[in-house]
């Protein structure tokens, strides 16, 4: 049951050859820059805003919108950037287009440039996507020989070329005005915006910048029209998301759905259901910007604003599912770890506030949490959330947030009883053998890395609490289900 | 390629490669993918292996290294399209299973199991 998808962004992946532009041109590769060649500049801009199509990277800032700021800011140079610095945790969907389909984004590119006025593109690319990298190289000396790149493309006087960066895979990259930072050989650090890219951005420049999924979209937009996008999706958000499912789900991978479909219908009609029989508890969506969604929210039609209005974001299209295994202070923990290794340390706010949030939830999962630090992570983000420089800190504290206001009995427990309902956190839980159970045979014990069961052979034996440290391998091996965490 | 001089010379060159593919549209197609993840899978033994066996058989074919399906839960995935029929993808496809895809579901047209339904 995959029917529920409809492939835009996604349309070649899987079913043409990347190395081979005729494949591509196949599928009417470089029609959609040859109709824009012959039209005006601006029924180009016109025709993105009648889209409808907004920011994939995460922002959902409409694309038409940016690109008529951009062409609007006189300049002899302007620069088109593609950001493919995919950085959230658990999301590959760049990576999949440029693997699968790099035209596409190429020929979008074209798109902007002669949209805004420029001659000049970049991908931004991060480093650790070598195969990437490989097939948008290949693809740029096939556009470039076959005259859809480079000078006075199909006669028509247009010049435009692109060149590749790469990132060293740095979260904050992904950022606009930290990613022009490291692409002019600067430290990858944001600055504050205003200017924005559009008026002042690579080398000074006014600078289009758009993610790898966005300008994916761009050419089965010219192709087939705005009007057939605008009529995919919801009111504020058109078209298709592409969603990295990923987690405690059956099926995991990429799926596109058209905006404004369910949780509910994506992780159970086209994710198979949770894995093991287990119950669902929440998804984390929009990465460590982002928030988690619960049972309630399974049948909200997922957009923009609707996953801003249940605390969260669409973020880059990772969706993370997790289920009662998963222990929600533990997650918030993992995210914030996250952010205090990705943070810049430009701003205070983000650098030192951040790092409080991680050693407060540290301290309560591991059972030296008390009540006023429930109070003191919920004041401390929202600090942080005011008054950092960029997205990263603006939205780091969103999954600490976000699991407070949906799993504030989790949080509770943790401090006030120290118990661990998902029984994850290690302090919190005790391995205990049940002596009418057990039946003596030593698997435990041989298993037990510190020596922490004692029991003669057909005896019942007993784990020594001050020993044991909690590793799993004694509850993993014991046959008899003898073993029970509390 | 050649350098395309004007946008009806685009044209006229998309036509002429929509012709051939609708020509190949007469062959065994096979499209394996080829992205990181599916590498990481296995996909380049299974790719390998179609790209020996296949010209010892008597039909026409054409072999296509492709980006991936998004089908990460089972990599590495093989599309098959018959003559004139839908494509069939299979999933989690090693040497063994690629073998079978080529006797049992080309060759004799039975039904095989690794079927990834309706994507």
């Amino acid at each position: 049951m995959k029917s529920k998808q409809i492939k835009i962004a996604l349309r070649n992946c899987g079913h043409i050859d990347p190395e081979d532009i005729a494949d591509y041109m196949s599928k009417d590769g470089y029609a959609a820059l040859g109709k824009c060649l012959i039209g005006s500049r601006e029924g180009v801009v016109e025709t993105m805003k009648k889209s409808g199509l907004r920011g994939r990277g995460g922002g959902g800032f409409p694309t038409g919108k940016k690109w008529e700021l951009a062409a609007a800011v006189p300049g002899e140079k302007k620069y088109v950037i593609c950001n493919a610095d995919e950085g959230d945790p658990g999301a590959f969907m760049d990576r999949s287009v440029l693997e699968g389909d790099p035209h596409s984004v190429l020929e979008a590119m074209a798109i902007c440039g002669y949209a805004i006025g420029a001659d000049e593109g970049y991908i931004y690319i991060r480093a650790e996507y070598p195969l990437a990298i490989k097939r948008l190289k290949i693809a740029m000396a096939q556009a470039r020989e076959a005259g859809l790149l480079g000078k006075n493309i199909l006669g028509t006087g247009f010049n435009f070329d692109i060149g590749l960066k790469y990132g060293a895979g740095a979260f904050v990259c992904g950022e606009e005005t930290a990613l022009i930072k490291s692409m002019e050989g600067n430290r990858g650090e944001p600055v504050m915006k205003p200017p924005y890219p559009a008026q002042k951005g690579y080398m000074g420049k006014p600078t289009n910048v758009n993610n790898v999924e966005t300008f994916a979209n761009i050419p089965a937009i010219i192709n087939n029209g705005a009007d057939w996008f605008a009529s995919i999706g919801t009111e504020g958000s058109k078209g298709t998301k592409v969603f990295a499912l990923a987690g405690k789900v059956k099926n995991v991978g990429l799926v596109e759905v058209p905006m404004g479909t369910t949780l509910r219908e994506l992780i159970y009609e086209i994710g198979g259901g949770i894995l093991n029989g287990k119950k669902f508890k929440a998804a984390q969506t929009g990465g460590p910007s982002g928030g988690c969604l619960t049972e309630k929210h399974l049948d909200t039609p997922i957009d923009y604003e609707s996953l801003k209005q249940a605390g969260s974001m669409m973020g880059s299209g990772g969706l993370i599912v997790m289920d009662e295994d998963d222990c929600m202070v533990a997650v918030a923990q993992f995210y914030l770890d996250f952010t205090v290794e990705e943070s810049c340390g430009k701003c205070v706010p983000c650098r030192e506030g951040n790092k409080v949030l991680y050693q407060l939830l540290n301290k309560i999962t591991h059972g030296k949490g008390e009540l006023e630090d429930l109070k003191k992570l919920k004041d401390f983000s929202e600090v942080i959330k005011s008054a950092s420089l960029c997205g990263l800190g603006q939205t780091s504290p969103n999954p600490v947030l976000s699991t407070l206001d949906n799993f504030y009995d989790e949080y509770y427990e943790h401090v006030t009883e120290k118990k661990c309902r998902s029984k994850h956190c290690r302090a919190l839980i005790k391995y205990i053998i049940i002596p009418e159970k057990c039946v003596g045979c030593g698997a435990c014990k041989r298993a037990c890395p510190a020596e922490a069961i004692s029991g003669e052979v057909k005896k019942t034996h007993l784990i020594d609490q001050e020993k044991c440290i909690k590793c799993g391998a004694c509850y993993q091996k014991c046959k008899f289900n003898s073993i029970i965490i509390e | 390629m050649k350098a395309i001089k004007s946008i009806d010379d685009l044209k006229t060159l998309t036509d002429e490669i929509k012709v051939k593919s609708i020509g190949d549209k007469k062959k065994v197609q096979i499209c394996i993918a080829m992205a990181t993840c599916s590498i990481a899978s296995g996909s380049g033994k299974v790719l390998e292996f179609f790209k020996e066996e296949m010209p010892k058989q008597p039909f026409e074919f054409m072999i296509r290294s492709t980006g991936c399906l998004g089908l990460c839960h089972s990599e590495p995935t093989v599309e098959v399209t018959l003559p004139d029929s839908d494509p069939v993808v299979f999933g989690s496809v090693d040497v063994k299973m690629a073998r079978s895809i080529i006797d049992d579901f080309i060759k004799s047209g039975k039904t095989i199991d690794g079927v990834i339904e309706g994507n």
